[in-house]
């Protein structure tokens, strides 16, 4: 899969498609598909924006690389005047008053956003079920959940709905849908994109990343949307990649994996099969493959859903109805807080909340909170270690097949544990990339912090080796 | 004002209970070995340094800005936006 940006750049200035044609025709496959990736469109603005890039064209002026390429927007980004819902019924009609940073420099760069999209309420999922707009279905088979929580933007991708797509990363959210529709997705080093206009879910693992059809085009978007953002100061200022840096892989000489992934009772016997076909081929380029030790799945996922769950609480504590949102007067200003957030969020949503404050309650934190911030960092100490023996770590991206729809609803623990493989990268706040390769939900690539650069180059030399 | 508060007041959420899959997830941290020292603790040093705090200045939100979030607030009465009555306690 090459660039589509460059393809459809190049179709734009040998006027082989116009700009509005191009606009109009992502908007009515949006319109028609029925897999419920749409939370609003955009076409008005779409359209004016795509006329003033037909028109510099007409008039013999270059544009840029990303001018006129339409885009989706997982539906927790402010984009000002649009309605931002995070698909959740308490702020179904809150319209953005600000626009988020990376979100913004893409508009400075020409792309045209067509589509808030779908995803889990607050981010809070691993299907995109927990929505008010419907379940989100898989690009490649409907009856199956298109994964989460951002579901809409991969789906949006595999089908061409758009060129790309920015998702959120706080668990998994874009590698493991991106994994689940065949297409790539990047988290990147937390920090490198600032999460400045990102609805918040949890703050310390939080992340901003694109989702597209190619590894180029993630380079572009990753290139686009980093640096320092004075309103986010966990941003970091970063290299710019260069694309013939990351076609070579000369300096990846270790490649490690996570034994207890591959020998878990819980992972598909093809996805091992396949995951352990993937080790041998890349034994034979002569790259050394080393196992690793790491900490068990029950472990990971439960300190990562402890610290998530404890932020959400406080993030989602502004949700109250006074100043925005869907407010359900009660008799005075306490029932009205209370009844508006029981009405308005998803039981999901709530389990969560309500986690959230009862690690963080005194009695609780000490047992609870302070002890998951302390594994956190024995999971972080681990990765340091290993990035000690290795270059890359390669994992796959799920234990098993994307689950029909419905059964992640009956049974939540089994959501959770279904994030085991990629909850511990976000931990470590590492870059890893979804490659829609190797195994039915594709493998993830990770390196070390602020290393995304070495991410691509091996995700380059999977792709011609697998 | 009682000291005890449970998790539906705590969460403003009518009637929320602690979740069974949740209470899960929270045993295996109370099982789990954690180190004794925490020294370990650059992984999550993300913290600015204070040469590069943002100057101390108020920025002015744009017309639209303020018009959205005028639009966006839920009661509006006589060109007042309303809140909740407010109890004291």
């Amino acid at each position: 899969m090459d660039s589509q940006i460059r393809k459809i750049h190049q179709q734009l200035m040998n006027k082989e498609i116009s700009c509005v044609a191009l606009v109009q025709s992502k908007l009515n496959s949006l319109e028609q598909n029925t897999h419920n990736t749409v939370n609003s469109l955009l076409s008005d603005k779409a359209l004016e924006l795509a006329a003033k890039v037909d028109a510099k064209i007409e008039n013999g002026e270059t544009i840029g690389l990303l001018e006129g390429i339409p885009f989706g927007i997982k539906d927790v980004y402010m984009v000002q005047g649009t309605y931002t819902t995070a698909s959740s019924n308490l702020l179904k009609n809150y319209k953005s008053p600000y626009t988020a940073t990376a979100i913004q420099k893409l508009l400075d760069a020409g792309a045209i956003p067509v589509v808030k999209e779908n995803c889990d309420s607050f981010g809070h999922g691993s299907s995109s079920e927990n929505t008010i707009f419907g379940a989100v279905k898989n690009a490649k088979n409907p009856e199956l959940v298109g994964g989460g929580s951002s579901g809409g933007s991969a789906v949006n991708v595999a089908k061409d709905f758009t060129v790309f797509s920015i998702g959120g990363d706080t668990g998994g959210s874009i590698r493991q849908p991106a994994g689940y529709n065949g297409v790539y997705g990047l988290k990147p080093t937390y920090g490198r994109i600032s999460r400045y206009g990102l609805m918040a879910y949890a703050s310390s693992t939080d992340c901003v990343g694109p989702i597209a059809k190619s590894i180029e085009d993630i380079r572009i978007l990753l290139n686009i949307m980093s640096g320092i953002d004075t309103k986010d100061q966990t941003t970091y200022q970063s290299e710019k990649i260069e694309a013939d840096s990351i076609k070579t892989s000369d300096s990846i000489k270790t490649v490690g994996y996570f034994k207890n992934f591959v020998e878990s009772e819980a992972i598909d016997p093809r996805v091992k099969s396949d995951f352990l076909t993937v080790i041998d081929k890349i034994k034979a380029k002569g790259i050394s493959v080393k196992p690793l030790d790491f900490f068990e799945s029950n472990t990971l996922v439960s300190t990562y859903y402890t610290l998530a769950m404890a932020e959400t609480a406080s993030n989602l504590s502004r949700l109250d109805g006074t100043n925005y949102g869907n407010r359900i007067e009660a008799e005075n200003l306490k029932e009205t807080y209370a009844v508006t957030r029981s009405e308005n969020f998803s039981e999901e949503t709530k389990r969560r909340i309500v986690g959230g404050n009862q690690v963080l309650s005194q009695g609780f934190s000490d047992e609870i909170y302070l002890k998951g911030l302390n594994l956190r960092d024995q999971i972080s100490e681990n990765f340091e270690k290993d990035f000690d023996q290795v270059d890359i770590i390669l994992s796959p991206v799920t234990p098993s097949y994307p689950p029909k729809i419905g059964d992640s609803l009956k049974d939540p623990l089994a959501m959770y544990l279904s994030d085991a493989y990629t909850v511990g990268f976000s931990l470590g706040q590492l870059p890893t990339l979804t490659v829609p390769q190797g195994t039915p939900t594709g493998v993830q690539i990770t390196a070390s912090k602020n290393n995304d650069e070495l991410v691509l180059k091996f995700a380059n030399f999977l792709k011609d080796t697998i | 004002m009682s000291k005890i508060m449970t998790v539906d007041v705590l969460s403003s959420i009518k009637g929320a209970q602690p979740s069974e899959t949740v209470s899960k997830l929270f045993d295996v941290i109370k099982n789990a070995n954690t180190a004794n020292n925490n020294s370990f603790n650059n992984n999550h040093n993300n913290a600015v340094s204070l040469n590069h705090l943002r100057e101390d200045i108020v920025v002015n939100s744009s017309l639209t800005e303020k018009q959205i979030i005028v639009e966006n607030f839920p009661k509006e009465k006589n060109g007042y936006l309303v809140v909740s009555k407010v109890i004291e306690e």
